[in-house]
């Protein structure tokens, strides 16, 4: 199904990929209930059914699309985000300030803060409407920084009372001389917060990538979450130079990404931005499984060396690398097995750390997934990671589709019972895990798993984790959560709610 | 220039108008009051708005705003499409219902945001049900568009006081006070600041509802409020709207202490006008003041061997620029003016105070030091507070800014060590540390003057 980049609002991820936030259940179920071999729709030949969400009538604080896309958006260079919005979308603001300081320290950009200005709607642009009010400080906004692009980011808010963003940004654009990017992002529309990485790469993809002018046949996109550049050292041996975008880019970076030879993702959940360009502008996505393990990198390896015509150099990187890490690999190996890990994250990249977990010879009987994509934008199965994984390295028996939510991550942490737990976002998870007596890895920057040298990052950190158990026991030992009993014992996490007996 | 728009607020809520674009923002929106509620021993929020509010509000006030932590497993509606369109009434009945079934607290608080009161829900009539059936309960209306967290701070007790406290007939307890003070989180010291507040309002011989934070009791406090003998506001304005609303419903007088006192000489004073308006035991109280000033100037004498001699190497700022809310400015521009000594610089008060009760929280800082010329200027945006802060003329002086993160980059650019002292604050981790009463102040003087001698020695 095509991209369409036509409206500035992009399609969400529930209606797209028929996105689904809650589910428990065996992962190869979920496999087989899903769009890759989708059942239902072919007649059931795979014994699998229509893929059902479950339902719970409790929910705790989950996160929303505007913090992702407006994160974003605010970590790219030379650019001043307009929220327009009351002030409390605008409490984001300290910690992307953050982020974007430790991402200008470890990219060697100038150490300053991002900018971002809010709109700060109050109860009479409610009534009127809010639209001089952002008019005023789009220009503001030009004439404080004298920014190269200015997002423009919608609010619950202000999608309820209807203002005309994208007239305004235009109105403004053609006054002022430069991009005035629309990000329709509010958070009532999508039922998961990862709709907000469509909408950033929706916005880049329409607004700030150019046709190429001219080919770079050595150049790959490398579209990424955040953090350290660890794939150049896996790609350059190939003669190639990565082209590393989102996560925090310069313009020129992304400008680029309609002249190179090819794009992978590090992680399927923000292929939005790969299957456009190849649909935009014919650069052709890498749809190999990602690189987590050491056959699936050397597969991945394999296929970006077809795409890329370095094949004939492929072979000796596989084998250098391979050596490379084997004695280190080994020590981890021997540490680690028979403990049991955890792991709760994003999809595709939760997908990815189970098998670097399994590849280190931890038992990964159970997971948590913030939401299931039955399928990607490209509808290739060869990007179906939960399918790949089950496939490669066996089922998961306790396979959890939740969106962060607190009370069943303790259910399943419960009936998990494992050595540590390892997770992404370190927010729910994290906390729970550790107030519950178990080691915890919060990983912020997501590239830390990938490829050989990922292995042995992850195998370290967790070893650099388990003797916090000391900590965190005494910690558990003297605190409580505000749950009644009955669901203090609980270990399915969508056990029906009634009244407690 | 951002968007004229005036100051004005509202005091019954109704179409506040905003005070105009910010850029670095200092505060979180009514909602981020659910801060207030998790700093309530026993007090759980039930938040009825879109999915990411409460996470973000909770984020930005505890998660990166010295890393507090604290209790965030809040029931929410995570509003959609659906509700949207049909409304979310229904939505928040179940959520209620099931929260009930799953979680146990001594008192929920539902709060609403941004999209309930757009779209128009009758929560009011959803929260009712459950409370004439006897549930702990209660309903504030905290759209994120009607106000910032300071606001919805005083919706909330507002709430509890009318909806959840019972006056009953117990009677009333002298020496028993109501402490309206710092706002939780937003303030990284609160929890540390409110237990030394305690702890020296004890030491004069009072019982103390502090309400809020590990030095609390919780909802049994709360339950307590009626049977005061007064109300204690400590703050510059923060508090002085439900001090006056409980005088209307309990005929409790109050107390308003504009500037929460840091160091001894203001503490001992502070502590003496509460003595005489509750009629205390003066004995009592003068014998803990007694022990309390003994310990601390034994600290300031040793103190004084660094400030007066083996310093001569090292850049003793001589000026002080305070950005941060009134409370806390008030509270360290006195202490640095009056009690170290140094000049006034900039204090920049960055919450939007009510317009009403700027002229008195002016005159406190004109009053200064025989006053030596000390200003307060309200401003929230991060530009404009900058653009202040450079052009103070700074002749001759050595400035030290008392600030928020925001402030890191100015402080660089005009070779001034930094002190984070308000929201938001990342760079530092605080626990249980205090910089108020008498304990407090020798924190102060202890992170001020180690950032003074690491910006010599490090540079």
């Amino acid at each position: 199904m095509a991209l369409n980049l036509k409206t500035p609002q992009v399609e969400t991820r529930d209606q797209r990929l028929g996105t689904i936030t809650q589910w428990d259940g065996r992962a190869g179920q979920l496999v087989k209930d899903s769009a890759f071999t989708y059942g239902c729709a072919k007649g059931c030949e795979n014994g699998g059914r229509r893929l059902c969400e479950q339902s719970t009538p409790f929910a705790q604080a989950s996160m929303c699309a505007e913090h992702i896309a407006v994160t974003n958006a605010t970590i790219i260079q030379d650019s001043v985000v307009v929220q327009h919005s009351p002030i409390g979308c605008a409490a984001s603001q300290s910690f992307t300030a953050r982020y974007y300081r430790d991402l200008a320290a470890r990219r060697g950009w100038k150490l300053e803060d991002p900018k971002s200005i809010c709109t700060n709607l109050g109860e009479q642009d409610m009534v009127f409407g809010g639209v001089s009010r952002l008019e005023d400080t789009i220009r503001d906004a030009y004439e404080r920084h004298k920014p190269r692009v200015i997002f423009v980011a919608t609010s619950c808010a202000t999608g309820i009372i209807g203002d005309d963003v994208d007239g305004a940004a235009k109105r403004v654009e053609d006054e002022i001389g430069i991009p005035v990017v629309t990000l329709h992002c509010e958070g009532f529309k999508s039922k998961h917060w990862s709709s907000g990485w469509d909408v950033i790469e929706h916005g880049i993809l329409r607004r700030l990538v150019p046709y190429p002018r001219t080919k770079q046949l050595d150049l790959i996109n490398v579209i990424h979450l955040g953090g350290p550049d660890v794939f150049s050292p896996l790609l350059n041996p190939l003669g190639l130079r990565v082209n590393l975008v989102m996560g925090g880019n310069t313009l020129e970076r992304l400008a680029q990404m309609s002249e190179a030879a090819a794009t992978v993702t590090m992680c399927f959940v923000l292929s939005y931005l790969a299957t456009g360009l190849e649909q935009e502008f014919g650069v052709p996505e890498v749809r190999a499984p990602l690189p987590y393990g050491l056959d699936a990198t050397d597969n991945w390896l394999r296929d970006i060396a077809r795409l890329t015509g370095t094949s004939d150099k492929v072979e000796a990187v596989i084998e250098s690398e391979r050596a490379r890490i084997a004695p280190e690999l080994a020590r981890l190996r021997k540490a680690l097995t028979g403990k049991r890990g955890f792991v709760a994250a994003g999809a595709a990249f939760a997908h990815g750390l189970i098998t670097d977990l399994r590849e280190l010879g931890v038992t990964v009987d159970d997971a948590f997934s913030f939401h299931h994509d039955p399928t990607t934008d490209s509808g290739d199965p060869q990007q179906d990671s939960l399918g790949h994984l089950v496939d490669a390295w066996g089922d998961i028996p306790n396979y959890t589709v939740s969106p962060d939510q607190h009370f069943q991550a303790h259910a399943a942490l419960l009936r998990a019972k494992p050595d540590f737990v390892i997770c992404r976002h370190t927010g729910t998870l994290a906390v729970l895990a550790g107030r519950m007596g178990i080691p915890v890895l919060p990983i912020f920057y997501s590239n830390d798993g990938l490829g050989y040298e990922g292995l042995l990052t992850i195998g370290r950190a967790i070893l650099r984790v388990l003797p916090r158990k000391r900590f965190y026991e005494d910690v558990a030992a003297h605190s409580s959560f505000p749950y009644q009993p009955w669901w203090l014992a609980e270990t399915d996490p969508y056990a029906p709610i009634t009244e407690p007996t | 220039m951002l968007s004229p728009v005036t100051n004005a607020q509202d005091p019954t809520g109704a179409f506040c108008s905003s005070p105009g674009a910010i850029e670095q923002v200092r505060y979180g929106c009514s909602l981020g009051a659910l801060a207030s509620v998790i700093a309530i021993p026993g007090a759980i929020p039930i938040t009825h708005c879109g999915p990411g509010c409460a996470t973000k509000q909770f984020h930005a006030l505890s998660g990166i705003n010295a890393y507090q932590g604290g209790e965030f497993h809040v029931p929410s509606t995570n509003l959609g499409n659906q509700e949207v369109i049909f409304g979310g009434a229904d939505r928040l009945d179940e959520l209620i219902a099931s929260t009930l079934k799953v979680m146990e607290a001594d008192l929920f608080v539902v709060q609403t945001g941004c999209i309930p009161g757009l779209v128009g829900d009758d929560v009011g009539s959803v929260v009712r049900r459950y409370q004439k059936r006897g549930v702990p309960i209660v309903v504030a209306e905290t759209s994120g568009y009607r106000g910032n967290n300071f606001t919805g701070h005083e919706t909330v007790i507002r709430a509890i006081i009318d909806q959840f406290v019972d006056a009953g007939d117990a009677p009333l307890q002298h020496g028993l006070v109501n402490v309206w003070s710092l706002l939780p989180y937003q303030n990284p010291f609160w929890r540390g600041d409110l237990a030394e507040i305690r702890r020296i309002l004890e030491g004069i011989g009072l019982q103390v509802n502090i309400l809020f934070g590990p030095a609390s009791a919780g909802v049994a406090e709360w339950r307590a409020i009626p049977k005061a003998q007064f109300n204690l506001v400590l703050s510059p304005w923060l508090g002085l709207s439900t001090a006056a609303h409980l005088e209307d419903l309990y005929g409790q007088p109050f107390l308003h202490e504009p500037t929460i006192p840091i160091g001894a000489k203001a503490t001992s004073a502070f502590l003496r006008r509460v003595v005489a308006f509750a009629g205390l035991d003066r004995a009592r109280a003068e014998a803990f003041i007694a022990q309390e000033e003994k310990e601390h100037y034994v600290y300031l004498r040793d103190f004084a061997c660094f400030y007066a001699g083996s310093t001569s190497q090292y850049r003793l700022p001589s000026q002080a620029i305070v950005v941060s809310e009134s409370a806390y400015n008030l509270a360290v521009a006195s202490f640095l003016v009056e009690q170290l000594g140094l000049n006034p610089g900039p204090f920049v008060i960055s919450e939007n105070p009510p317009e009403e009760l700027r002229e008195t929280i002016e005159k406190q800082y004109r009053a200064l030091a025989d006053q030596s010329g000390a200003e307060a200027v309200f401003e929230q945006d991060g530009k404009r507070i900058h653009q202040i802060v450079r052009a103070t003329d700074f002749t001759g002086e050595l400035p030290i800014v008392f600030g928020s993160t925001w402030e890191a980059a100015l402080a660089d650019e005009i070779g001034a060590p930094l002190v984070e002292i308000g929201y938001p604050c990342t760079d530092e981790v605080v626990l249980s540390r205090a910089y108020v009463g008498y304990r407090g102040a020798l924190q102060l003087i202890e992170r001020t003057y180690t950032t003074v001698v690491r910006a010599s020695t490090m540079a």
